[in-house]
């Protein structure tokens, strides 16, 4: 055979062949487990009634599922639809509690709106009041707070980035960003991953979460005389080889509540903290194993009350006076998230499709009854 | 991927309706080529008597020149000269101006590297912003080339054919097949790899060949050894572990093999194909193991026998190697235009002309024999052959093939001059955006007045529009699909308009009873980009205020409940220099994809022309 061509020959196929091989042999490592993250699902107490968020509709498709908000007034047994009108919620809600019971709700942004339009009410959600942030609120459950005595906001954006408003939630500027928060101080002392959650403690002062890297380090810090302050409790030697995140952080009343979550896989476990002093001071609870179960939902109740919704139908609640965590009862199916109810014990939201079915479990009983559905008029099909 | 897919139906009316007009206008084009060709061949030989067979002064033509083609030129030459015409038939499937991108070219590259990717995409978006004209240039550049390959035989317009069919191939195998699936994981030859149309460059490139190499004893070892060296190392893949193909049931599910051919088995085709094809697939789940063993051997065992390049063990290795490729290409490939939008009938017939082809060649053949075609013009200068009686000998005889071999040509032509032209423009064709429109509503009343509150906190009149074109729309400011597609649509009209757009007002009104606030619109247009555009204005006013000119233009913006966004009609109004609307169109933006954007900017761009030319 001439030289030339079989060369020729013997490059393309080896070409061919080498293609093959190279595309088939790639196979990239698998990254480490992102940290536990919570749904937009939650609860909300204020002076005037409760409030839940939860998610309906008919598909996995993102543009068919509608957040949607409930209320309970104060004194009332029943909840029903309050979501604000006006905005596609397909992008989640959040909320914050402002004075006098007034209620801030803030829609994430979602397909090709990239701001957040807010709506405040004062009537339980009868009447509700437009306004906007100029930019996306983050997908975290804590990403707006409010100082009801100042007015002032407080919000978690899009891109890692936290902005502050003057009072009556206008003049927004930028408070911190994770890059400039992890580059601080405590920022680097904690070996911050991302942003968590906002708050403003009982005095009005910025307090934002976060992941950290360090174990045994709660991400929590505080903004006061210019300056980021580490402001998290001080985790005991069984954290030492646990990185911690800051899933959910509150105040309610003088308190403030922070939800935990430590270590990974089998070794993971949440804990709730509690100061009465604006975060010198915490209490702890004990860890609560998860057991390769992962936390869905957090909720808070009066006197520091939290409830977490785990995978698996199964969840837990602790007040920062009781000692342990307890269990409750196995969970009506597709519970979204857990809201204090009139008697001092948990109201379970569970969702399917368009329904939402409210469970009560009442303070000592133990099982949950079945107390109201309601049928919410989706759109399917109205956002796209 | 961005840009490929115009998110149009494949089956869309007023697409399909377009692309078979298109397709029935070249025709009628093509065949009138081809008769005014015949035509004139008829009339010259008629009138040049030097034409008529047995003339002395005539000297030994193509055609008794054909007769010295070597077989296996012929064999590629007729085989994927045909194969190309199929080819070209199956581009004119209605669906295929719309799908191709979506249905061929995205899965193609779909589990491909990003780099081939970007490469394939920006040949996708090309397709999806003009799919009339790439549908049509695909249907009649491929139907070209295979009647050029089928009626030159030999010289210059031969090797032409040849290497038209090999670059067509290589635009085709990298654009269209995303480098045949090379790059992407799962190669085997059984499936297709490298990719049938690779097959037509290498043999467009054969038959490129000039004709000293025709009967070179090395051609047929070389055809050969090239082909026996890739099945070898298709062998060695297909033997690989871990590649998926030993098991027929891995983790109670097909394996990679079953799992394909249960897949083409369940396309819609003839009842007793889907049955062989699913035969098949039960037969490699029961014995996986067996099929792959009996794979690798025979591919490795023929490319063996080829490597060699002895004509007594390349004989039986063609013969194999051809029932084979047959086998593959009936109960694996499942002849590969069923189900789906087939472009071609996928890589074992190639494969097979191909291998026959370099047997054939093995054997020089009556190389002695050949005889020059015209070895006068060889020899004589350029100054001899447009001398008028060279010319007139010229045309006398040339043959009806060669009449066909331009005819063709001028296919190719006819195909490629349009989607050259739409190439020239950046913007996609507004038949994409009609599809989804409809047809604009031509009107003639005067415009009912209004006076808003622009975003920058200014009033605004209707009135104090008057001498420009205003393109109007209503826009929900905190709507989170359509309307910021259609904001994106006029500020590119806009642009198209160029100087033009002086002369026109690009003009929305919130459709939004909740949230109506300057501020809302600030927002929106810092979103959309629209802060620098200077004859954009974004309009608001009270709720009484609104409500009075969404009911003057026809617009219900309704509250829905439980988190749904503002309930409005997408309409556009064209509005002339006399304040009086000329058009409404409906401007729901459909898929919203990049082609679909595009092509509504140009309607919005035309219409806003039209409108400027008319008052």
């Amino acid at each position: 055979m001439n030289r030339r061509a079989s060369l020729i020959s013997l490059a393309l196929a080896a070409t061919i062949l080498a293609a093959g091989c190279g595309s088939t042999a790639s196979q990239t490592a698998t990254p480490a487990s992102p940290a536990t993250r919570l749904s937009l699902a939650t609860s909300l107490a204020t002076a005037t009634g409760t409030w839940a968020v939860a998610v309906l509709g008919g598909s996995a498709a993102s543009h068919n599922n509608f957040w949607q908000l409930f209320v309970r007034p104060a004194g009332a047994r029943r909840w029903r639809l309050a979501t604000p009108p006006g905005v596609a919620s397909n992008g989640g809600l959040v909320l914050a509690g402002l004075a006098s019971g007034a209620v801030l709700a803030g829609f994430r942004p979602s397909q090709d709106l990239s701001y957040s339009p807010l709506a405040t009410t004062k009537d339980n959600g009868k009447a509700w009041t437009p306004s906007l942030l100029d930019a996306g609120l983050a997908d975290v459950a804590g990403a707006l707070a409010a100082d009801p005595a100042s007015g002032r906001l407080l919000a978690l954006l899009t891109g890692g980035t936290a902005e502050i408003s003057g009072s009556g939630g206008t003049a927004w500027t930028r408070l911190a960003s994770r890059h400039t928060l992890a580059a601080s101080a405590p920022g680097r002392r904690c070996g911050l991953g991302g942003l968590t959650a906002a708050a403003f403690s009982p005095s009005g002062t910025p307090l934002l979460a976060a992941s950290c890297v360090r174990p045994r380090t709660a991400g929590i810090f505080a903004y006061a005389d210019g300056a980021w302050h580490s402001t998290g409790p001080a985790l005991p030697a069984s954290y030492a080889r646990q990185s911690v995140t800051t899933l959910q952080l509150t105040t309610t009343g003088r308190t403030i509540t922070a939800l935990l979550a430590a270590g990974s896989e089998s070794a993971a476990r949440v804990l709730a903290a509690w100061s009465a002093d604006g975060g010198t001071h915490w209490n702890l609870s004990p860890p609560l194993p998860l057991r390769g179960a992962r936390p869905t939902s957090a909720s808070f109740g009066p006197g520091g009350a939290v409830a977490v919704v785990m995978t698996g139908g199964h969840a837990e609640s602790i007040t920062s006076t009781a000692g342990s965590w307890r269990p409750l009862p196995a969970l009506p199916a597709r519970t979204a998230t857990l809201a204090p109810s009139p008697s001092g014990g948990w109201d379970a939201l569970a969702v399917h499709r368009a329904k939402l079915a409210i469970w009560r479990l009442a303070n000592g009983t133990g099982a949950w009854a079945s107390t109201q559905a309601i049928k919410i008029p989706i759109a399917f099909g109205s956002s796209g | 991927m961005s840009g490929m897919n115009s998110g149009i139906n494949v089956n869309d009316p007023t697409v399909v309706a377009a692309f078979k007009s298109a397709l029935l206008h070249q025709g009628l084009i093509a065949l009138l080529i081809f008769a005014v060709l015949g035509l004139a061949w008829i009339t010259v030989r008629a009138w040049l008597p030097v034409a008529q067979a047995g003339d002395p002064a005539v000297p030994a033509g193509p055609a008794a020149a054909a007769l010295a083609e070597p077989a296996w030129r012929q064999l590629l030459r007729i085989g994927f000269g045909l194969l190309w015409v199929f080819d070209g038939i199956l581009q004119a499937q209605p669906k295929m101006a719309i799908g191709l991108p979506s249905q061929v070219i995205e899965p193609a590259a779909a589990s491909s590297p990003h780099w081939v990717q970007q490469v394939v995409n920006w040949a996708g978006t090309t397709w999806s912003y003009h799919p009339m004209q790439a549908g049509a240039a695909a249907v009649w550049i491929q139907i070209g080339i295979g009647i050029w390959m089928l009626a030159s035989v030999r010289g210059p317009m031969s090797r032409l054919a040849g290497l038209a069919g090999a670059g067509w191939g290589l635009v085709v195998w990298v654009f269209g097949e995303a480098f045949g699936g090379i790059f992407a994981p799962g190669l085997t030859w059984l499936f297709g790899a490298p990719g049938a149309v690779l097959l037509y460059v290498v043999a467009g490139g054969l038959i490129a060949l000039p004709e000293r190499a025709w009967h070179t004893p090395w051609l047929g070892r070389a055809i050969l050894a090239g082909t026996g060296l890739f099945l070898v190392g298709m062998a060695v893949l297909q033997a690989w572990p871990g590649r998926g193909f030993w098991p027929g049931i891995s983790h109670h599910q097909p394996g990679t093999l079953a799992s394909m051919t249960q897949d083409m088995a369940q396309t819609s085709q003839p009842g007793f194909l889907s049955a062989w094809v699913s035969a098949f697939t039960a037969f490699d789940e029961a014995h996986g193991f067996a099929v792959n063993l009996f794979t690798v051997v025979a591919l490795a065992l023929i490319g063996a026998a080829f490597l060699t390049g002895q004509r007594r063990l390349a004989r039986p290795a063609v013969i194999a190697f051809t029932v084979l490729c047959l086998a593959d290409w009936v109960l694996i490939e499942d002849f590969g235009f069923f189900g789906g939008l087939g472009t071609d009938p996928n890589s074992m017939l190639p494969f097979a002309l191909l291998a026959l082809s370099g047997y054939l060649a093995l054997t020089p053949g009556p190389a002695a024999a050949v005889q020059p075609a015209s070895p006068e013009p060889a020899k004589s200068g350029w100054r001899e052959r447009i001398r008028p009686a060279s010319v007139r000998r010229s045309v006398a005889t040339t043959s009806i093939r060669s009449v066909a071999a331009i005819g063709a040509f001028g296919l190719i032509i006819l195909g490629a001059a349009p989607m050259a032209a739409a190439q020239t423009s950046p913007n996609a064709d507004p038949i994409l955006a009609q599809s989804i429109a409809g047809s604009a509503a031509a009107l003639n009343f005067p415009a009912k007045p209004f006076q808003l509150t622009d975003q920058h906190g200014q009033a605004v009149s209707l009135a104090s529009l008057h001498g420009k074109v205003v393109l109007l729309t209503f826009l929900d400011p905190v709507c989170t699909t359509d309307c910021p597609l259609i904001a994106q649509e006029f500020r590119a009209a806009g642009q198209l308009l160029g100087p033009a757009a002086r002369h026109v007002e690009l003009v929305a009104v919130v459709a939004n009873p909740i949230y109506h606030q300057v501020a809302d619109t600030q927002a929106f247009d810092r979103q959309e980009h629209l802060t620098q555009v200077p004859n954009w204005l974004y309009l608001t006013g009270s709720v009484p205020q609104l409500n009075q000119v969404w009911k003057d233009y026809g617009i219900a913006a309704q509250i829905l409940p439980a988190g749904s966004m503002i309930g409005h009609p997408d309409i556009a109004y064209i509005i002339d220099r006399a304040g009086r609307v000329r058009e409404e169109l409906n401007s729901d933006p459909g898929p919203g994809t990049t082609a679909t954007k595009s092509s509504f900017a140009v309607l919005l761009a035309n219409a806003a022309r039209h409108a400027l030319r008319s008052s």
